[in-house]
């Protein structure tokens, strides 16, 4: 039996009430959220959260961790110069589908690429829930919205194989149809040490359709363990991400057993290489001073 | 099952007090969640059913505190809310903006059979006969409370029509 934590997921709940549509998926994954930090035992000024604009990009204002609700499309890159600015911060990242895949979908191979210690998850729904329901990349091909009458003719973009083609470390998904595996799973994330992706199928009740609901998720949702998948085989993780827009499967995808350094591990060892070659600060000054003297570089 | 890191069949007399204040303690903190959300979406009829339930599940989670106290008194607690998941907390898609009052207390009932269904799924798995002995009360309470909720669904006026505003845009954006 677990000892009592040392922070209860009560402690990451801030006091600013969700404003989020009644029965809107974003309410399970930020429950979620809170259990998940709990189990991990940071203190909330420990961690930061930052997200883009959207609906699902509201959450880290409910959380007592610091919070950006920043810019559309930029939570990638605004999380990767805060977690290089202070590798001890657990940094974790949210936002939507339109917020992560599209207008941000250019900033997510080279993040992952990096390979920086984050955690990134997204809420993906299918459609714009912010703007009041226009396609999203990864809306399926005939989807219908107030925006697209007679159906999109676009071809969904698959999230599970992107991030995984890109190399992410980590690559997992959920839904708040099944608390305790995205609990679970935002857990595991968080603790990989390294660039982690989690896709939560997080049901838009307002625009969404009947078939992307909570109760239809439960009916046809399957664990991959349940079907003896092995995370750490990567090409059968490929193959298990093409299911994705036809089946629901939920757990780790991809976990890489022999995960290689983070881009702050290696900064951190390339300022310590370069630092103790590097001259000391007040003789940097001097040679400035002397090299400047009479306003010309005296070597150039 | 909705539980995690927690193995039944060792679970103590003290650890199952425990976790059923929790249950309580999770359901009343969840009809305070879904009462703020039909106040700020207009819904008044189901926010005064779901305040009344908050006031239903504190005296629950009292009376099992108390218990708790007088058996086991400040000894520390070994579960934690991270091991239970909406056992009888009303889950999040049971509501919706302009549900009408009978749709709120479905949403209550809903919540009381899972609850009743944790501990019938739970007790086969249990070994010690006292923590048996709670757990089958617990169950029957349910029964109770199930009771209860039906027999007010039956005094309501037969109209199911949806409430409030039921314009379909999420607010506050
Ligand atoms: C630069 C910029 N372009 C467009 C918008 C308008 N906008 C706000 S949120 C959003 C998309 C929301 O969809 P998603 O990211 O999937 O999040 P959801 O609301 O569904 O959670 C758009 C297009 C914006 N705020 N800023
Ligand atoms: S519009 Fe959709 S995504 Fe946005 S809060 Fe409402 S249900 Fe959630």
């Amino acid at each position: 039996m677990a000892v009592e934590q040392a922070y209860a997921p009560k402690d990451f709940k801030s006091d600013l009430k969700p404003i989020w549509c009644p029965g809107c998926g974003d309410y399970g994954v930020v429950q979620a959220i809170y259990r998940a930090l709990s189990a991990i035992g940071r203190p909330p000024h420990e961690i930061a959260f930052v997200s883009g604009i959207g609906c699902s990009s509201r959450i880290p204002g409910y959380t007592t961790a610091y919070g950006f609700n920043s810019v559309h499309g930029r939570a990638l890159p605004i999380a990767q110069g805060l977690k290089l600015a202070n590798p001890d911060l657990l940094v974790l990242v949210a936002g939507g589908d339109g917020d992560g895949f599209s207008i941000g979908g250019g900033h997510l191979p080279h993040a992952i690429r990096r390979n920086l210690d984050l955690t990134y998850i997204v809420m993906d729904n299918q459609v714009y829930g912010l703007t009041k329901g226009q396609l999203s990349p990864t809306s399926v091909r005939g989807r219908k919205t107030a925006t697209s009458a007679y159906g999109s003719l676009e071809q969904p973009i698959n999230p599970l194989l992107q991030v995984l083609s890109y190399g992410a470390g980590f690559v997992a998904q959920g839904t708040p149809a099944d608390m305790v595996g995205l609990t679970a799973l935002i857990e595991e994330a968080i603790r990989y040490p390294g660039f982690a992706f989690v896709n939560v199928q997080s049901p838009c009740v307002t625009y969404g359709e009947e078939h992307q609901q909570m109760r239809a998720q439960k009916a046809v949702m399957k664990s991959l363990a349940s079907v003896g998948h092995d995370p750490a085989d990567y090409l059968k993780a490929l193959e298990w991400a093409t299911h994705y827009t036809h089946d629901l499967h939920t757990g780790v995808f991809y976990r890489n057993p022999d995960p290689p350094p983070t881009y702050e591990q290696l900064v951190r060892e390339r300022q310590a290489e370069l630092g103790r070659n590097a001259l000391p600060r007040e003789r940097i000054l001097e040679l400035f001073v002397q090299r400047t003297e009479g306003g010309v570089l005296a070597d150039s | 099952m909705p539980i995690r890191d927690l193995d039944l069949k060792t679970l103590s007399l003290q650890d199952a007090l425990d976790l059923a204040t929790l249950i309580e303690e999770e359901a009343r903190d969840r009809y305070e969640e879904l009462a703020e959300q039909m106040a700020v979406h207009h819904t008044p009829g189901a926010e005064q059913f779901f305040r009344k339930m908050i006031g239903v599940e504190q005296h629950h989670h009292e009376e099992l505190a108390r218990r708790r106290r007088l058996l086991f008194g400040g000894a520390p607690v070994r579960v934690s809310r991270t091991m239970i998941f909406d056992v009888e907390a009303p889950d999040y898609d049971q509501v919706r903006q302009g549900m009408s009052v009978r749709e709120a207390f479905d949403a209550a009932l809903h919540a009381e059979t899972k609850a009743y269904n944790f501990f019938v799924q739970a007790l086969p798995q249990i070994a010690d006969p006292d923590v048996r002995e709670l757990f089958e009360e617990l169950r029957d309470e349910e029964v109770e409370h199930q009771r209860w909720v039906q027999d007010e669904i039956d005094r309501l006026p037969p109209s199911t029509a949806p409430e409030g505003d039921v314009s379909d845009e999420p607010v506050g954006h």
